[in-house]
């Protein structure tokens, strides 16, 4: 865990005593002669780990306060959900960075500037990742030469732009009251408004935290013989020693939220077709599920919320929620992340309040 | 590294053990073991390949060091080093507790707590299950199929005692207290549809009078009766279950209802 990161580096120093050899640890340790040891040494931790969770059933049920318990619950349920969609779009960026040709992105995008973003918008159709999927996919997208704008018109439309969210969004609510339409047009609609906002910044560079700017200043390709196998091994730990913490605290204060406040608050604000738009878009962003499936889960709350509720919860959730705040602090400033969850809720709400007026 | 060590075992032993459905859907069941062991052979490759790397990174390391962004005087500086230490060191004692957890706690269901919080039947999931219709189509033999989704979404749509007349249900739940009414209890399921976490508790109302002298929440029952009018002064369902039948289970190997 050598690579620049973000401000969670001590936290993976504690965890890594075991595992990464001491050369890589702050200061400039010796370089280890052979690789074999790490080898063994991360064999003999997993199979420690293994061991414990084996035995740990005999500790029995009930250790934990009922609270406590369904607060571990729901935050394991988060990140065993969105692991392998972590893990899929962190394979797909490696794809993208490491074994795709140098112009395959830049050859056949437009290049004006407002019809390039509009078809990066539709890049989601063809790499369908889950939104926790899209973040380090986003940046493999940046180290091959999109601009940071343009990256976030694929981060806030891909999730919502592909074929496994709009066969769900279908399955869901059929054509009725334009739910449908409302996410597809707002999802798109949102991402190239963004998009056109930040291509007008005069520093782009500066919207990315340190660490990740810092990545991106790497020249691209090193002569590190050994070659792409090397180079994706290597992307693999950092994006992963990037992504794992904020996953883990995006997740626990999921589950916190839920934990603390009773649904029933939300629920009873349904029928108001403004406090609706607003409960709704309080609930996706506390709830945090990945887009795949979010219609499914909202289905129940139809018949209980006005429709542009379910509209501004289905364009919001996909883009900017607790966990997806946590896993975007690795690439983009605070500054930026509270502009952007400014713009796009009120963007999403004016949505929803439109699809209100006219239900 | 470490981290993603601890979610892959965890996650192979949840799903080795039939137990990862305590957390996900099962339609996530294969995508997840997949990914997870191409994860895995993935840090295999960092633990094997990695190493002979270090010097390239230390010579990365130097122009990343350098802040990227506008210089900013030295006691802001530190006044943020301070708030950020504390955030660190918050966001490091968060990650551990939580790899501990999913090392050591033993998989666990949602309780009641979650269902209580969440209210009972106060979202329409119990919908998704037959409808009025379908039930009358239906034999006589299918009822005892019904699960506490199926009888919940029927109790929605209908408090006509008459369609309930002669039915017997034969469910499955864990106790749920309804409110502060010593009378009645819900024998309730949670309804998954993504992951845990947007699981929302179904439940059907059984009428046992002074049902705190023999079960506890969270307690998993069978019960199997017939519906009446609720004579409980204190509850909020007009029909519920009288038991004829009750006895207490094992917690089922899978819980939730999808």
């Amino acid at each position: 865990m050598s690579a620049p990161l973000l401000h969670r580096d001590p936290s993976h120093d504690h965890h890594d005593h075991g595992v990464v050899a001491p050369g890589r640890g702050p200061g400039r340790g010796p370089r280890r002669a052979s690789r074999t040891p790490l080898l063994v040494v991360g064999g003999a931790v997993a199979l420690l780990l293994l061991v414990v969770r084996l035995a740990s059933p005999a500790l029995g049920p009930g250790l934990l306060p009922d609270v406590a318990q369904d607060f571990v619950t729901l935050t394991i349920s988060v990140i065993v959900e969105s692991m392998p969609f972590v893990l899929l779009g962190i394979v797909l960026s490696i794809i993208v960075q490491v074994w795709l040709p140098q112009a395959f992105f830049t050859s056949w995008l437009p290049r004006q500037p407002l019809l390039r973003r509009a078809v990066i918008s539709f890049l989601g159709m063809f790499l369908p990742v889950c939104e926790c999927g899209n973040v380090p996919l986003a940046r493999g997208l940046v180290l091959k030469g999109f601009t940071v704008s343009e990256s976030m018109t694929f981060l806030l439309a891909a999730p919502i732009l592909n074929p496994i969210t709009i066969i769900t969004t279908h399955q869901a609510f059929g054509w009725s009251d334009g739910i449908l339409v409302a996410r597809l047009l707002g999802g798109f609609l949102i991402a190239n408004l963004i998009g056109w906002l930040y291509s007008r910044h005069p520093d782009p560079e500066s919207l990315l935290t340190k660490s990740f700017a810092a990545e991106c200043a790497l020249p691209t390709d090193h002569a590190h013989g050994g070659g792409r196998l090397r180079e994706s091994v290597e992307l693999f730990r950092r994006e992963m020693s990037t992504m794992m913490p904020a996953l883990f605290i995006g997740a626990a204060i999921a589950g916190g939220i839920q934990t603390a406040v009773p649904r029933s608050v939300l629920v009873t604000l349904g029928s108001n077709p403004v406090w609706s738009v607003l409960a709704m878009m309080v609930l996706a962003f506390v709830i945090s599920l990945c887009s795949n499936v979010d219609a499914f889960f909202v289905l129940p709350f139809a018949t209980t919320f006005m429709p542009g509720g379910i509209a501004a919860f289905l364009v919001f959730g996909p883009i900017i929620d607790v966990k997806m705040l946590a896993l975007l602090r690795t690439t983009y400033r605070p500054k930026v992340l509270a502009q952007l969850t400014l713009v796009v809720a009120l963007t999403s709400a004016a949505i929803g309040l439109v699809v209100n007026f006219f239900a | 590294m470490l981290l993603t060590l601890v979610v892959g075992v965890s996650t192979l032993w949840l799903a080795a053990t039939g137990q990862l459905i305590l957390y996900i859907h099962p339609r996530y069941v294969v995508f997840t073991v997949i990914m997870i062991a191409i994860g895995m052979v993935l840090s295999l490759g960092v633990l094997a390949l990695v190493p002979a790397r270090d010097d390239h990174d230390h010579e990365h390391e130097a122009p990343g060091e350098a802040p990227a962004g506008p210089r900013r005087p030295r006691r802001r500086r530190r006044g943020r080093a301070g708030l950020r230490g504390a955030a660190v060191t918050v966001g490091a004692l968060v990650t551990v507790g939580i790899a501990v957890a999913l090392v050591v706690l033993p998989p666990a269901t949602l309780t009641s707590a979650t269902a209580g919080q969440r209210d009972v039947n106060s979202s329409t999931a119990s919908l998704n299950g037959t409808t009025v219709a379908d039930a009358e189509a239906g034999d006589a033999d299918a009822y005892k199929s019904f699960s506490v989704l199926d009888w919940a979404g029927l109790l929605r749509q209908t408090s006509d005692l008459a369609f309930f007349e002669g039915k017997t249900a034969d469910v499955v739940g864990f106790v749920v207290p309804a409110g502060d009414d010593p009378d009645t209890f819900y024998v309730s399921r949670f309804v998954v549809t993504c992951c845990a976490v947007d699981a929302q508790p179904v439940g059907v109302p059984v009428q046992l009078d002074d049902w705190q002298s023999q079960l506890q929440a969270d307690e998993w029952v069978d019960v199997s009766g017939g519906f009446r009018a609720n004579q409980s002064s204190a509850s909020t369902d007009p029909v519920a279950l009288v038991p004829d039948s009750l006895e207490k289970v094992g917690q089922p190997s899978d819980p939730y209802l999808y």
